[in-house]
Order: structure tokens, then C-alpha cells, then sequence
């Protein structure tokens, strides 16, 4: 039964309308393996090969694996909670209970988005200190790592721009609370609060704003350094190996004549 | 080109001082750095179906999540009635927390810039790559620093009354005590553990510790006018 | 075993492609199960529990038939309703479900407006756009005002309606004990249409005190002011007997005298019982003042204070003077200057100093204020804010004493400190406020007011009435309250009218008392003589009630000042007195009224006319109609008598001019006849 299924499919991959999509063709060889990586426009980003070791769970807890797919999710439910929603005071308060009473599956979709919202975050600081305490920030990965660090900046905004647009009390004032942090800058201060919030409180010009921000240009300048955060593993030489790295190696030799 | 075999990938002695490496590319194959042979495996299907095993795996957990716990939503905005406590984004909280003691150009500027700053340049020193221990090498006058460097932090964050700060601060400098009188030949696996750990590791540890506590203390310990309260007590 | 849970293992997640399918059918198999959460909704459960509960009826057709499923709302985005609460109140429009016992599904008893003409979260509050029922119903993160409990729900009423409505006593009585009661003395209240809510408790300047009473009655009185008097409207501040000592020292060295104020009579104070509570039942004291009877019931009217015990509070010389002309201790009290003779007043005087209460004094021993004493007290005079209520001579009125409560019925429960074990809600907090004041924290100086449970769930009806809601609502959706004049005669009969208090009881041109009728356009409706006569000597219109106009002793040129006035000048610009004469009318005409008045139109079910036949005993007795009303105001008052007295129980009969024309020659022939004469003589 299974050897049928497997059939079919090769039939399926020798089609032309596969090939014209998938050009590695059929066979499993590592070539055919190889070239399904190498020609493909997202997977191209990744080596095609990995080393053995770096496939068990504690090398690296699968954590920025999970960070992309908390982030594919967001990108998921985000855009059908864009049809609801409008980003104008008060309807959008309006719009947010309309998603939790009235639209089918509604409050599932802002459950998902929010929770995963929370996660991502979560996993991107778990990320960062699971690379560092592996010392896989050292060179030449060290410009990868101020990538990660732009990231999470990037992260941490996103979230922090979808905080508000619910626009409930909760959300009014973590954005109050948080955008007058900005105005303790010195001398430029009041300047920076009143470009990120469009105007001098919290209202529907910053609304606007944070809509903006969390729904194309933070989603699409982070699409951007994901990519080259994946394109720099594969140049950096893949994923870092503890042991495989020259300047560990040297320690541990002089740990050994310490010894 | 000649035979490829009269060309090997060589490594330099000294990475400390030149971290580069020299790579001879032949004929019919691309760039790839190949520090020593090791078990590979084809990134396809190996890797791409664990990890999307991994991510279905953990969509699946939080599409359980939202079925079962709600997102919460309050009521309006509304700019007369403030909620107290008035918090942000948990993630914020421990920046909040630091608020509470310091003028919001330290805690709210220079803190949050700083740590930015630090995990930035990370890579960049060398003290971070070579990952000795710290109190291997130097140790009288690496000794002396933490001295100066612990109290002057501790009766900094003492004399702001940040107890919350302060006791991580206090533990991790007790734990950097031990690891000083460690060595790494020491038959407790514990202290050979702590005896190797480099600088960065230390530095690092501390300011995880700190953004736990100072996190989960903004976010479950804080009430009304940003008082003490246990988190069963409720309101 | 454990082989084979490792055997079941790699069976499934052998490899990563055999993982990636079972993990991935996990991970399908979830999502596929995420619609669930809306299928369960609440609101579904519901509908189809509705639809169960149909099929078993006999009106099941008639029911299915209107029934609509899916989410119902009622969308009025001017006032920004959006009410789903029928997508579970399935049969809130079917009269047959009126006796239903299962909820959601009984059916909303009639009201006067339509239902889902302003929805339901008006007057029920809760929260409308909610379609669970904890999130609806309950005080939550998102909708802190729950459902309103039934009995606090003519509030909601209030918002829109902001004078009194005959549907809805409970809020009605609520803003008379507000303003009654003095509680906007300290708490100012602004209504939604601008204006604030006026005092009508009337408490006296303090300023001449030392006339009236003694430094031993105030004490006690502070202490307690229902021990004096149980209906008294003064709270108590639970004053400590040193504050209460000093207050007192402070009132009586802070009082200055008023010359006439304490001008006793020659006569001495009667003692005879009998007179002096014949004089008190005749001057019809009772209908403004009460005393307690023997059996402990307290009888009478509120408008002046309780007479119970007031021979043991007032200084007789003081009661002589006030009984003779109250208007010199307090040119605007409600009480009338009776023009009683000494003699009179010998009586009555005598009838009043008697009523004493030996235990009010009994206790009270005040040394000689010291000036501390007086300097302490006025410190608490204004820390209490006594001037708040009190005219005090020397201490400024204070503005904004208490916290103002314009939007109180929208206060957010997270300022709120409650009580131990009090529910969380705002109706819950404004009650048990006015129960217990004191309670909340220590230091408030709010008294306790003596108020029932029924009183207090008024109060916190008409307070809860003042919210957000009612301060937003667009102009075409509110009723404006009845608007209060400040109208005041003027000239000679003003100034008389004036004396005699005639406006404690009559309302005149919007303003005065509803204890008797409205004489606004008493000079279309009266004929001259029978005035007079009535001025003179009033006698009563309607035997069947107790509170009564009493004699004031008017001279003549008195009386005739007053007829000419309110003849002359308190005309309905829609009755000309002149257009119908008072007799002459034809015999024919007469009869055939006559017939109407107990055929066609069955007048005797509620007038007399002929006090042997008629048993009517609601509206006045007609058998002298002739003589004091004008033929054009009973014309008129056939026709419409909601047009000339509004919300008068006087059925608009829709009579022909005819019909109308006939029964007022009838009604004009009763001239009373011998009845008249004798009271000539």
C-alpha cells in the first residue's frame, strides 16, 4: 500500500506540470537532494547539507525554528483579523469585541494571534541566550548575531505596536506607559514621543501609526533580516558545532595542559 | 589549476589574532568552508522535516492554547480613568521596574541602551571569544576588579533601596566567589563547571537573572500604585 | 511491555518523514477541531434550547415561525447601542411565553416604550454587545457595569426621563428624599440638562438661635435628633458629648437676638386641652405638622418639623411671638402668618408647651461655655460643614463640601473601596454608603441619615440615574423635567400672599406646593362672590379629605385686595370668563343636561349633585357649583380637562359642544341654594 502511494507520487514528480515548478526531478540521490535546496528560492537560504549533530534536540532546541513558525503564524491569522478590523477610534475597540462575539472563529483567530504573539517573543529571548551560552555569536558568525539582535529589536516592536491596536484600556495604557519612556531621552525626548505616537497622547493618529508599522513595514523589514539571518548560517559555515570550532578546540587543548 | 591535492584548507595557529580563514576554491565547487570533516546530512528531507515537525508541534500546542484560554480584552481606552497599576507589555515590565527607581533617563534610556550596546558588541571582544575561565588567568588582578566592580554594584543598587536588583546581584557575586576558589581539577564536577566559565558567561548570567526577576517581579509581585502585593492575594 | 510502547514508538515517529505525518495529522486534526469553539458558543446552546422547548408547545408552529436563528442585535449607533441580547433572549417579543419559568426565553413584560426602540442595555445595563452570558451579565475586565438588579432599574429611566414619570415611584421618590433630605446641601448634582439639583429641606438659620431654644436642647439634639423627634431630617454625626458640648457653646455665643423675636403676649399660656386641640385641629396645623399619637404612630404632614415633643425645645416667650407673626424670626418660612388673636394664641401656646418629653433634657447638665470651648466648637461648626445646610452667622456657606455625584451612577468600581464581604457592584456601594457612611474609612464626615431600606434603594435609584449615559444622550432623546419658576407675586396682594404662605400649599405660574390646587388660572374658574366668601371663611370643597385650608382672620379690604388680584390677574389665556353667563339659561337646555349628567355621561359616579341621590365621593361636590365656578370654565373643563389641569383623573369624556353646553347650564343652576343663604347669615 504504502509502496503504491510512494508510486504515484514519483508519477506525480515526473509530470510536466511538476517539472516545470520543481526542476530537481525525481530520485533521491544526494544530488537530486542537493539541487531540491539549492534551487529552490526560500530553501536556496539554507546549506544542503547539516551536520549530523546539530539534528539533536540539545544542540539548539529547535528554538529559532519555532521562532520562525510562531512568526508564520502571526503572519497567518494576522491578515484574516485585518478584514475585521479598522484602524480608527473607536471602531476599532468595536471591531476587536465584533471578532470575540459575533464573527465565526473570530476570538480563535485573536486568541492564536496573541498567544503566538507572546511566544515568539519568548522564543526569540530564549533564542538569544541559548546561541550565546553555546558561543555561537563567535567569529565569523559575529555579524549574524548583531542580525539576531536587530531581530529581536524588531520583535519587540512588532508586539509592542500590536499591544495597542486593540484598543482597550489594557492596551491604551501599556503604550502610554511605555511610549513616555521615549520622552525621557535627553534633548530629543518629547521630539521622539511625538513622531512615534503621531502626536503629543496616545490617540487615533498613533493608532494609525502603530497600524501601519505592525502590519507592513515591521512584518516586511523583518521578513528581511530573517532572510539574511538564514543566508549568513549557510555563508558562516551552517549551524555553529561546539567542537568543530578552531578557538574551542584551542581551549579545551589548554584546559588539557592545565590540567 | 594543478591537482587539487597539492592545496590544503589550512587553519591558522593563531585565530585570536587572525580569526580568517584562507579558502582555495577549484574547479566545479562552490564556496564552502570545511573545517573538518564531519557526519552530514541532506538538508532535504532530513532537516526540512524535522523542522517543520517542530513547528507543527508547537502550532498545534497553541492552537489548543486558543481554544481554551481567551485573549483578554478590557474595556474602551479612556484617557480620564488611569488603571493603577498602569502596566506595559510584560516584556517591558522589568524596564517599568526599574522606573520605579531610577529617573526615567536611567532606567529608560541608558539602561535599555546599554544592554543593547553590550549584546551588540559581544562578538567583537576578544575576552568573549576565548572563552577561559575567568579566574584562570590573572587571577590576583582579575580577582580585585570583581571585588570593586560587585561591591560598588551592590552598594549602588543598596543605596537606591533596589532589594528586588539586588539580591541577584548577591547571589551571582557568591557564585563568582566559589568559582574563583574553584579549579578546574577540583573532584566536584559543581565547582569544575564554575571554574570554566569565562567572563562573558558570568556577565551574562547576571543579566538574565536580573531581567527574570525584574520581569516576573513587574509582572505578578506589583499592584495598585506600583506596591508590593503577592500574586494570590488579588484585589 | 516497554518493547512494545518502543516498538509504538518508532512506528511513529521512526523517522522524520513518519513523524512529519503524525505530527502533521495532530496538528490538522486540531485545527479541523477549532470551528468547534464557535459551534459551542453559548448563544447557539441557547437558540437551539429554545427551539426544544417549542416543539412541546401548542403554539409550536406560530413560534418556529418567528423564530430567527443566528446572532440578533439591535444596532442604534446615535446613542451607540449595539445589544445582542436577543440572539439568547430568544422570545422576548412573544406574548405567549409570558409565563415561561426557563431563562433566557421569557417573554419582556409590557413597558411603555417598544422594545428594541432604544434595546435593552439602557435600562438593564450589562453589557450589550456580549454574546456569553458571564460576559453580558457580570462585571468583567471589559464591561464593569453588570446587569442592574430588577429593583434599581427605573434609574435607567431617569437618564432619559428627567422629571418625574407616574410609571416609575421608586426613582421619583429617590430625587424628593435627594433634595428633601438635604444631601445636595453638600453634594452638588448637576442634571444632564445644565441645571442643579435645588434642596427643598428648608433648614433653619441658626444665626438667632439662642431665641428659640436652650443650650441643653441643642445638645441634645445633636446627639441624637431623632430622640427629639423621630421623622426628623437632620442626621446624626455621632457626635462625641465634648464636641457636642462645645458645638452647642459655639451656636448660642454666636447667636445674636432679633428685637420682636421673643416678644411675649400679656396673656399667659392657656392650659386648657380641649381648646387649644380644637384650635390646632381648626387652623388645620396638622396638615404641615405631625405628632407622635399615643400608639406611637406619627400623624400629620412634613412640611414643618414634627410637633411631638416641642414644648420641651422651644422658649415659650419665642413660640408666642412666631404663632403671632412667624414672619419676624424667618421672613421666607413656609409656616403662614395666621393672624391669630392673643387669645388664640394664649391657647394655642399653651396646647404646645405641653407637648414635653421629660427624658430629651433629663440627662443634660452644660457648665458655662468657655471661650475654648466656643473657639473648638466653631472649628467643628465648619469642619462638619454645618453651613453647608444652615444659614450660621459668621461661617461662609461652603461650596463643594462632599464630593460631587453629577456622574455618580457611572463611577468606575476600580476607584471604589468596598466594605469586607460586600458584593463588587456600584449599586451595592451606593446603598451601602448611605447606610452606613461612616464605615467605609476612618475620618469621613458624612452622618448617618435615618433612612429605611426602601428609601435608601430610592436614593440609590435616582443616584444611579446620574451617569455617563444621561450626560451624553442627544436633546430629541431626553424629556426635560417640568420647569421650576421662581414666579413670585408682586405688588400689595403679593406681599399677602406672601405672608400668608399661600404657596407652601398652592403652586402658582410653576411655582409652590402640591398640597392644594393649582390657582394659576383661578381668576377664569371662580365667580368673585363665592371667592370672598371662601377667603373669609373657607370651607371645604372636598369633606372626604383631611388636609384643609385654614382661616388666616383676613379683614376685608384684605380679602377684596386678593380677589382683585387673582381675578384680575391668574386668567387661562384660553378661558374668557365673560364668554358664557352665570344663570339665565333656558329650562329645556337645563333638562336636557340634566339627562347627560346621569344618563349619557354618568357624572354621579364620582360628583354630587343632589347629596340625597349621588353617592360620588372622588371628585368635589357640585350641589353650590353654580355659585363658584364661571360658565366658561365648566364649559371648557367638559371639554378638556387635562388642558386646563394637567394630570387631573377627570376622564375626557369627547363631548360635543352641545352635550358640553347643556351639562354646564345644568352644572350652573346648582346654586346651592338654601345652603348658600345660611352661610350668608
Amino acid at each position: 500500500m504504502a509502496k503504491t502511494v510512494d508510486q504515484y507520487f514519483d508519477d506525480l514528480r515526473e509530470t510536466r506540470v511538476w517539472r516545470s515548478i520543481f526542476r530537481s526531478g525525481s530520485g533521491s540521490s544526494t544530488l537530486h537532494r542537493s539541487l531540491a535546496i539549492q534551487q529552490n528560492v526560500f530553501l536556496h537560504l539554507f546549506s544542503t547539507k547539516v551536520r549530523t549533530r546539530m539534528l539533536s534536540f540539545s544542540a539548539t532546541w529547535y528554538l529559532g525554528t519555532l521562532t520562525l513558525g510562531t512568526f508564520l503564524i502571526l503572519v497567518a491569522t494576522g491578515i484574516p483579523l485585518m478584514l475585521y478590523y479598522h484602524p480608527s477610534v473607536p471602531q476599532a475597540y468595536a471591531d476587536t469585541k465584533d471578532l470575540q462575539f459575533v464573527v465565526s472563529s473570530g476570538i480563535f483567530l485573536r486568541n492564536l494571534h496573541r498567544w503566538s504573539a507572546h511566544a515568539m517573543v519568548f522564543l526569540v529571548f530564549a533564542h538569544m541566550f541559548k546561541v550565546f551560552y553555546r558561543g555561537a555569536y563567535r567569529p565569523p558568525r559575529e555579524f549574524n548575531w548583531v542580525i539576531g539582535i536587530v531581530l529581536l529589536l524588531i520583535t519587540l516592536l512588532l508586539s509592542y505596536t500590536g499591544y495597542l491596536l486593540p484598543w482597550d484600556q489594557l492596551a491604551y495604557w501599556a503604550i502610554t506607559v511605555g511610549s513616555n519612556i521615549a520622552s525621557a531621552v535627553p534633548f530629543m525626548g518629547s521630539k521622539i514621543h511625538f513622531l512615534l505616537l503621531g502626536g503629543n497622547a496616545v490617540n487615533a493618529n498613533a493608532l494609525l501609526r502603530f497600524y501601519v508599522l505592525h502590519c507592513m513595514i515591521l512584518p516586511l523589514t523583518a521578513i528581511f533580516f530573517v532572510a539574511i539571518h538564514f543566508w549568513r548560517i549557510r555563508k558562516d559555515g551552517g549551524l555553529y558545532s561546539h567542537s568543530s570550532e578552531p578557538a574551542t578546540r584551542r581551549t579545551e587543548s589548554a584546559a588539557k595542559e592545565v590540567r | 589549476m594543478a591537482d587539487p591535492k597539492d592545496f590544503a584548507a589550512g587553519i591558522d595557529s593563531n585565530a585570536k589574532k587572525a580569526p580568517r580563514r584562507i579558502v582555495f576554491v577549484t574547479r566545479r565547487t562552490s564556496a564552502q568552508v570545511k573545517a573538518e570533516t564531519e557526519d552530514q546530512v541532506q538538508t532535504f528531507p532530513e532537516v526540512l522535516f524535522r523542522a517543520a515537525v517542530a513547528v507543527e508541534a508547537l502550532a498545534a500546542i497553541l492552537v489548543w492554547i486558543a481554544l481554551i484560554f481567551n485573549a483578554p480584552l478590557e474595556g474602551l481606552a479612556d484617557p480620564s480613568h488611569t488603571p493603577n497599576p498602569a502596566k506595559a507589555p510584560w516584556y517591558f515590565l522589568g524596564l517599568q521596574e526599574m522606573l520605579h527607581y531610577f529617573p526615567p533617563v536611567v532606567a529608560g534610556v541608558m539602561v535599555p541602551g546599554l544592554v543593547v550596546m553590550a549584546l551588540i558588541v559581544i562578538p567583537y571582544f576578544n575576552i568573549n571569544i576565548e572563552a577561559e575561565g575567568f579566574f584562570l588567568k590573572d587571577r590576583q588582578r582579575r580577582l580585585r576588579i570583581f571585588y570593586i566592580v560587585a561591591a560598588a554594584l551592590s552598594i549602588f543598587l543598596a543605596w537606591f533601596h533596589v532589594i528586588v536588583a539586588l539580591v541577584p546581584t548577591l547571589i551571582m557575586a557568591g557564585l563568582m566567589l566559589i568559582a574563583s576558589r574553584s579549579s578546574p581539577k577540583s573532584p566536584s564536577a559543581f565547582r569544575r563547571y564554575l571554574a570554566a566559565r569565562p567572563l562573558s558567561y558570568w556577565v551574562m548570567t547576571w543579566f538574565l537573572f536580573e531581567l527574570v526577576v525584574l520581569t516576573a517581579v513587574g509582572t505578578l509581585f506589583r499592584g495598585p500604585g506600583w506596591s508590593w502585593v503577592w500574586p494570590w492575594q488579588g484585589s | 511491555m516497554k518493547g512494545k510502547l518502543k516498538a509504538f514508538w518508532s512506528l511513529l515517529f521512526g523517522d522524520s518523514v513518519r513523524a512529519f505525518g503524525v505530527v502533521s495529522l495532530v496538528f490538522l486534526a486540531s485545527l479541523a477541531i477549532a470551528p468547534s469553539k464557535n459551534y459551542f458558543s453559548e448563544w447557539r446552546h441557547y437558540q437551539r434550547g429554545y427551539l426544544k422547548m417549542v416543539r412541546n408547545r401548542a403554539d409550536a408552529v406560530t413560534l418556529q415561525r418567528h423564530f430567527q436563528g443566528g446572532i440578533q442585535q439591535i444596532w442604534l449607533p446615535e446613542i451607540g447601542v449595539v445589544d445582542r441580547c436577543e440572539s439568547c433572549h430568544v422570545g422576548l417579543k412573544e406574548s405567549s411565553l409570558a409565563n415561561v419559568s426557563l431563562q433566557p426565553y421569557r417573554n419582556h413584560p409590557v413597558i411603555p416604550h417598544k422594545l428594541g426602540e432604544f434595546g435593552c442595555t439602557i435600562c438593564h445595563r450589562g453589557q450589550g454587545a456580549a454574546t456569553t452570558v458571564s460576559e453580558a451579565h457580570n462585571s468583567t475586565l471589559a464591561w464593569e457595569q453588570p446587569v442592574l438588579p430588577a429593583k434599581y432599574v427605573e434609574s435607567s429611566c431617569g437618564t432619559c426621563h428627567r422629571g418625574p414619570v407616574p410609571g416609575t415611584p421608586r426613582l421619583n421618590e429617590g430625587r424628593r428624599l435627594l433634595a428633601s433630605y438635604g444631601c445636595v446641601n453638600c453634594h452638588t448634582i448637576k442634571l444632564a440638562d445644565g441645571a442643579t439639583m435645588k434642596p427643598t429641606d428648608n433648614p433653619p438659620s441658626l444665626s438667632h438661635i439662642a431665641d428659640k431654644t436652650s443650650r441643653e436642647w441643642i445638645y441634645a439634639w445633636l446627639k441624637d435628633p431623632q430622640a427629639y423627634a423621630t421623622t426628623a431630617t437632620m442626621p446624626n454625626f455621632k457626635l462625641s458629648d465634648d464636641d457636642a458640648r462645645d458645638i452647642s457653646a459655639f451656636l448660642m455665643a454666636n447667636s445674636t437676638p432679633i428685637s420682636g423675636d421673643t416678644l411675649a403676649i400679656s396673656a399667659k399660656p392657656s392650659s386648657d386641652p380641649t381648646a387649644g386641640a380644637s384650635l390646632y385641629g381648626e387652623s388645620f396645623c396638622a396638615s404641615c405638622h405631625a405628632v407622635q399619637n399615643a400608639a406611637g404612630n406619627v400623624v400629620g404632614g412634613d412640611v414643618g418639623p414634627e410637633l411631638t415633643r416641642v414644648g420641651s425645645k422651644v422658649k415659650p416667650e419665642w413660640l408666642q411671638a412666631w404663632l403671632r407673626n412667624p414672619r419676624i424670626y424667618n421672613d421666607g418660612t413656609p409656616m403662614p402668618h395666621y393672624r391669630f388673636n392673643d387669645g388664640q394664641i394664649a391657647t394655642l401656646s399653651g396646647f404646645l408647651l405641653a407637648k414635653t418629653d421629660s427624658d430629651l433634657l433629663a440627662n443634660v447638665h452644660l457648665d458655662p461655655s468657655t471661650p475654648q470651648q466656643v473657639a473648638h466648637g466653631k472649628r467643628l461648626v465648619s469642619d462638619y460643614g454645618c453651613a453647608s445646610c444652615h444659614e450660621i452667622a459668621g461661617i461662609k456657606k461652603p461650596d463643594n463640601f462632599a464630593p460631587e455625584l453629577s456622574r455618580i451612577g457611572s463611577k468606575p468600581i476600580t476607584q471604589i473601596l468596598f466594605l469586607a464581604g460586600m458584593p463588587h457592584t456600584l449599586p451595592d456601594y451606593i446603598a451601602g454608603k448611605i447606610k452606613q457612611p461612616r464605615a467605609f474609612t476612618t475620618g469621613l464626615k458624612m452622618p448617618q441619615f435615618t433612612l429605611t431600606q426602601t428609601q435608601i434603594d430610592d436614593i440609590t435609584t435616582a443616584l444611579l440615574s446620574l451617569n455617563d449615559r444621561a450626560n451624553s444622550l442627544p436633546p430629541s432623546m431626553t424629556v426635560a423635567a417640568p420647569s421650576e419658576s421662581n414666579y413670585q407675586p408682586a405688588g400689595q396682594a403679593g406681599k399677602l400672599i406672601h405672608d400668608m404662605a399661600c404657596m407652601t400649599c398652592h403652586r402658582i405660574n410653576g411655582h409652590g406646593g402640591d398640597m392644594a390646587p393649582d390657582l394659576s388660572w383661578e381668576g377664569s374658574s371662580v365667580q368673585r362672590q363665592w371667592l370672598t366668601a371662601f377667603l373669609k371663611n373657607p370651607n371645604t370643597l372636598r369633606p372626604a379629605l383631611i388636609r384643609r385650608m385654614p382661616k388666616f382672620n383676613l379683614t376685608d379690604s384684605e380679602v377684596n385686595q386678593l380677589s382683585d388680584y387673582i381675578l384680575a390677574v391668574y386668567q387661562s389665556p384660553t378661558v374668557d370668563r365673560d364668554s358664557m353667563p352665570l344663570s339665565g339659561y333656558p329650562a329645556g337646555q337645563v333638562e336636557l343636561g340634566k339627562q347627560l349628567f346621569y344618563g349619557k355621561y354618568s357624572c354621579q359616579a364620582c360628583h354630587i349633585v343632589d347629596s340625597n341621590t349621588d353617592k360620588g365621593y372622588i371628585g368635589p361636590t357640585l350641589t353650590q357649583v353654580g355659585s363658584r365656578l364661571t360658565a366658561a370654565w365648566i364649559f371648557q373643563w367638559l371639554k378638556d380637562p387635562q388642558a386646563l389641569r394637567a394630570g387631573t383623573i377627570e376622564p375626557n369624556r369627547a363631548m360635543s359642544d352641545e352635550d358640553a353646553r347643556a351639562i354646564t347650564a345644568f352644572l350652573m343652576s346648582q346654586k346651592g341654594g338654601k345652603q348658600q343663604e345660611a352661610a350668608k347669615k
